[in-house]
């Protein structure tokens, strides 16, 4: 049987490759990886906590400001939300309370980034040329005619 | 052999068995040792719980819509993204291009991204067409930037989602190169890479993405392919949609409609 002691030598030495190899794996590689696929599944629960959503689209402003939310339903910017003009909702309120005034923007430029006649722009889409738009000049606050709620063309 | 036997005179004794020879036995050790190697890296790791309370990720398969005909590049997708995600100052996780396009010259601006919006543009000569485009990653179904990442860092999920877990990237920008569409940089900040998540924090809650949320054109639209009535998946079921560079066969999941053959 001296050949057997080499047999066992050869199966001592595997096994303690295998061993070597679970224990560093077991401590190396996360919990979940490969639960369902090459990475680590735990990163899927983590992005969809990562932060609270900062956006609470219009109907969360519609909570204090229904008033305000009715009119701009029946007007022309029916479809432009609360926080496209103001500011996300998470900057005003959080957990229920209002930590914040939310930011007016009354400027010229807030307008002219959908209304500025500029190249690229759908034609059917209403947009000025400042010059030719009651002798307008830059600066001038479009609010003081239009209602930036529910403006009248 | 065995006539050989048996015109033998007397049976020849049993041959001992052949002893195994050291490089047969190393031989057949190795492979043993391998396949149990083999067997525990495969082996399906536990623990496998809900994404999100209340979401079952195997009930919905997200696409994304664009209709480039309805854009005004105000930019307010782009605010809302670095409002919503924190994007670093200088970089996108979704911009806004515009292409002012005549038969012999075409140009393509996107000044911060469109983050402030679009100023006039004069051009050396005179555009037939314009238009702006949004873009954003794809995520795409055969993605070049899952298949570079050397550390599993980059992944589809089952609900239709490429991710970079920020814990496992090493920073390498593979992915970064790897993605003809641009979607992805290296923030400066944690120097991982960073992409569109299509607001995976908001989608399993039942919100729609920030950008898609105050959009005030509907130019996007965010759907479920898995439900059956979804505005999104019958415009994508009915509509003629197109995709950015069709030919690399990334199959994207944002489609375009109305898209321009400038576009890229």
């Amino acid at each position: 049987m001296e050949s057997a002691r080499h047999v066992f030598r050869v199966l001592f030495l595997l096994l303690v490759v295998v061993v070597i190899f679970s224990v560093g794996r077991t401590f190396l590689v996360p919990k979940s990886y490969g639960a369902y696929g090459p990475y680590r599944f735990d990163n899927v629960a983590e992005q969809a906590a990562i932060r609270p959503p900062q956006h609470g689209g219009s109907a969360s402003c519609g909570a204090c400001h229904a008033e305000r939310l009715k009119a701009v339903a029946a007007g022309a910017h029916r479809r432009v939300g609360c926080e496209v003009c103001h500011a996300p909702l998470a900057r005003h309120v959080q957990d229920g309370a209002r930590i914040a005034a939310m930011p007016v923007d009354r400027s010229f430029t807030l307008c002219a980034r959908c209304h500025r006649r500029i190249e690229g722009r759908p034609a059917a889409f209403p947009q000025i040329v400042l010059a030719q738009h009651q002798g307008g000049v830059e600066g001038t606050a479009c609010i003081d005619c239009h209602a930036p709620h529910s403006p009248k063309l | 052999m065995d006539e050989t036997q048996s015109d033998a005179p007397a049976p020849a004794p049993q041959p001992a068995p052949e002893p195994v020879g050291r490089r047969e036995f190393l031989s057949n050790a190795l492979r043993l040792g391998g396949g149990v190697l083999v067997f525990l890296a495969g082996a399906p790791a536990l623990g496998e719980g809900p994404v999100a309370e209340g979401y079952d990720w195997t009930q919905h398969r997200y696409a994304y819509l664009i209709d480039t005909e309805k854009c005004i590049g105000c930019g307010s997708c782009v605010r809302a993204c670095k409002a919503e995600n924190g994007v670093p100052d200088g970089f996108f996780r979704t911009w806004v291009e515009r292409y002012v396009v005549s038969p012999e010259a075409s140009h393509v601006d996107s000044p911060k991204g469109g983050l402030d919006g679009f100023p006039p543009i004069q051009t050396p000569f005179t555009p037939t067409k314009s238009f702006f485009v949004p873009k954003m990653c794809n995520h795409c179904k055969e993605t070049p930037c899952v298949q570079v990442c050397p550390v599993g860092a980059s992944y589809r999920t089952q609900d239709g989602l490429v991710l970079v877990d920020a814990e496992r990237c090493i920073g390498c920008g593979y992915c970064v190169q790897a993605c003809p569409y641009g979607s992805r940089f290296l923030s400066p900040t944690t120097h991982t890479a960073e992409k569109c998540t299509w607001c995976y924090h908001r989608v399993t809650k039942g919100l729609k993405p920030a950008c898609v949320e105050v959009c005030p054109t509907g130019t996007r639209q965010f759907g479920d392919m898995r439900r059956e009535d979804d505005p999104v998946r019958l415009a994508i079921a009915h509509g003629r949609v197109s995709v950015l560079q069709p030919h690399l066969l990334t199959e994207p999941q944002c489609f375009y409609l109305g898209l321009d053959k400038e576009v890229r």
